[in-house]
């Protein structure tokens, strides 16, 4: 797709197709960053889609994604390059068999040649037709160290490696960060990027990707998950379902033949939506106490649609 | 974040601005984002910027992408978007963006008239701000009701001897307690790598230069080993008449704790702040029993939690409180200040320190819960909440230290 013919509806259009659901203001934010060059940085509960837009942002704009999992302690040399030991040395061992000149080989190992590119370096680096789409996942997990540094690349786009030079971004790439608000990020990160919190999805929107995802699973089953999850996640549970629980469930569903959502299987496949022991005991006593009225979500799914 | 500004602020903060109304659209967005600043929401100035540029990519008649542009841009915190709403909708509402090109939007000038009627037209604001006002009020008089007050005793239901009735074979004890804790505290390994001589990986980056000397040939491996993470403490401690019992035993931790760490900074509070860290840095503890004693106002007064934390975070932590900081209060929660400023007060700390810990001494009577509206309104924002009243929960604490490591 080409970057300069975009609209917020195209981008709306295009994400759908490629079976992700979106409200017009992420569309807007995508949009928005696409035309500023300005990082999207999004946060909201896990599993409502962070990480995928940026994976299916790079399908849509047919070019290559390049993710960087954050976690503490990563530092430059993971994130951004490091140099090629073994092939230096293998160069310098092989240039003394051959009484090669040591200028040379003092500059020659210094070379792109010699490079191992990490992600940060590759996405500046990159030179196919349209930009890449940098994913920075999980932001909270880096440590403060590396989000200082990561401030750096973002605002200018360029890195410098000093046997080499400044190596400038020929385009900037799509930046996607994404943060599950384990910790605070430094209000500077925040302010160059722009703003978007991911809520979980209402009923309709759910109902929605439910059928786009599974679009054999039968209207009732898909209404009567949506309307559990949209009950669950009200309640007070240590960790509420994302949307990745819900296709989960939905295809757990899908894959036992079930055309129909009753206790007994809702039991069976309740692992697939809550991970924590804690979470099915918790289910079980608020069945037991009629706080989920599990009967009319399976009888009557629209009447709990909020 | 500041506490949420009742809709007549909102009014009032947006009428100041109503003389650029009519001068086009950048003007109009400046006195919004001043709006939104003088309500207590942090935005910058290349926000703005990046705000107007934005601007030119959408169809700003469409009221949603309009605000979307401007909330994903301005904004960027979920805690903020609903006080940005209702800026939102009070600041742009007289406007109607239709057809015409940008620079020449009319924008409604709203009379004095007007905006009279709008602080207590519609919309209920005024009545919102009596119920709000009166809720207040009722707050205040739970907090005097007597039926509130702790019934306590500190020799309640304790199984072993309280802090309260301590002799100096305890103090010896907590003597030994507190060095434990401080050890592991001290201690904390980074995942960060510094260069070593005995480290447990090869630097392969730092090996290479430092062989090229010898042309090349591995000769000497330079090494790196995990960092210690130094961590600073900051204690705060509630020295109010109802924490009197504990008072000696707070002396001892507090003087304990900053001799054996390094960074460690002291304050004690009861309805001001003061900051003790220089007069107990002294091996002698009995002089610095007298000197804190003769310096610190209001010992065993009234509580004011919210009013002393306000004046840690705006005088104390920018310089002191860093993401490897832990925070440590003392305090029985026991609050006759302003909650909703409590509140505000721990979500600014939260923000910024790397973990806070409350240590209750009330927490060990079975019959207590945390139900005073102090206590209540700060535990969202605890990462742990122990009790300290013997040196067994002393000892908890170390192992509660211990995690942190992990």
């Amino acid at each position: 797709m080409n970057p300069k013919k975009l609209s917020i509806e195209k981008i709306q259009e295009a994400l759908r197709s490629r079976q992700y659901i979106c409200d017009r203001s992420l569309a807007t934010v995508v949009y928005l960053s696409i035309n500023l060059g300005k990082p999207v940085l999004l946060e909201g509960e896990a599993g409502v889609g962070k990480t995928e837009i940026a994976k299916v942002l790079a399908e849509v704009m047919q070019t290559g994604l390049i993710r960087l999992q954050c976690y503490e302690g990563l530092d430059a040399s993971t994130a951004l390059y490091e140099w090629n030991y073994p092939k230096q040395m293998l160069r310098i061992k092989l240039e003394e068999v051959g009484k090669g000149d040591r200028r040379t080989v003092e500059t020659e190992i210094f070379t792109e040649e010699y490079l191992v590119k990490r992600p940060l370096l590759e996405a500046i680096q990159s030179n196919g037709t349209t930009p890449p789409v940098l994913l920075i996942d999980e932001i909270d997990r880096a440590d403060m160290e590396f989000e200082a540094f990561l401030l750096e690349v973002l605002s200018d786009f360029q890195i410098t490696i000093p046997e080499i030079g400044t190596i400038r971004a020929k385009q900037r790439p799509y930046v996607f960060l994404t943060s599950n608000r384990t910790r605070e990020i430094h209000d500077a990160l925040k302010r160059r990027c722009l703003y978007h919190w991911i809520e979980y999805p209402t009923f309709e929107k759910e109902y929605e990707i439910v059928m786009t995802k599974h679009p054999q699973i039968q209207t009732h089953l898909a209404k009567q998950i949506c309307a559990f999850m949209q009950q669950v996640r009200q309640m007070n549970f240590y960790k509420r379902p994302g949307v990745a629980e819900t296709l989960d469930w939905a295809s757990a569903l899908i894959t036992l033949h079930r055309e129909e959502l009753d206790e007994k299987s809702m039991e069976d496949t309740m692992g697939c939506v809550f991970k924590y022991r804690e979470d099915l005991h918790h289910l079980k006593s608020e069945v037991a106490g009629k706080k989920l009225n599990l009967e009319g979500i399976f009888k009557d799914p629209m009447e709990f649609q909020t | 974040m500041t506490t949420q500004p009742s809709d007549q602020e909102i009014i009032s903060t947006v009428k100041r601005f109503s003389s650029v109304r009519g001068q086009g659209i950048l003007a109009n967005l400046l006195a919004f984002s001043r709006v939104l600043k003088d309500l207590g929401l942090r935005v910058g100035l290349s926000q703005v910027i990046d705000a107007s540029r934005s601007l030119e990519f959408v169809d700003i008649t469409l009221r949603g992408d309009f605000y979307s542009v401007l909330l994903s841009n301005l904004i960027c915190e979920k805690e903020e978007v609903a006080l940005f709403d209702r800026v939102f909708d009070c600041f742009w509402k007289d406007i109607t963006l239709d057809e015409e090109p940008m620079e020449t939007i009319e924008l409604s000038v709203p009379g004095s008239e007007e905006s009279q009627e709008e602080s207590d037209g519609p919309g209920g604001s005024l009545e919102e701000v009596v119920a709000q006002a009166t809720s207040q009020e009722e707050d205040r008089t739970q907090d005097r009701d007597p039926f509130f007050l702790p019934t306590y005793s500190p020799r309640e239901s304790l199984n072993s001897k309280d802090f309260s009735e301590m002799g100096i074979e305890e103090s010896r004890a907590i003597g030994r307690a507190i060095l434990l804790i401080a050890s592991k505290i001290a201690t904390q390994m980074s995942r960060r790598k510094k260069r070593a001589l005995k480290g447990d990986e090869i630097d392969p980056r730092w090996t290479m230069r430092k062989n090229i000397k010898y042309g090349g040939d591995i000769i000497e491996l330079v090494t790196r080993k995990r960092r210690i993470k130094k961590t600073r403490i900051v204690l705060l401690c509630d020295v109010s008449g109802s924490m009197d019992c504990y008072s000696r035993f707070l002396i001892q931790f507090m003087y304990g704790l900053q001799n054996e760490l390094w960074g460690v900074e002291t304050f004690v509070f009861s309805t001001s702040l003061t900051r003790i860290t220089h007069l107990i840095r002294t091996k002698d503890i009995g002089n610095a029993l007298e000197r804190i004693s003769s310096s610190v106002q209001g010992w065993s007064g009234g509580t004011n939690i919210g009013h002393s934390l306000h004046t840690f975070n705006r005088e104390f932590a920018p310089s002191l409180v860093t993401h490897r900081t832990v925070i440590v209060l003392i305090s029985d929660g026991w609050d006759r200040g302003d909650v909703a400023l409590m509140e505000q007060e721990m979500r600014n700390l939260k923000r910024r320190c790397y973990k806070i810990i409350w240590l209750n001494p009330l927490l060990a009577s079975e019959n207590y819960q945390p139900l005073c509206k102090g206590m209540q309104a700060a535990l969202p924002y605890l990462d742990f909440f122990l009790s300290v009243h013997n040196v067994h929960s002393l000892v908890a604490l170390g192992r509660t230290m211990q995690k942190l490591v992990a």
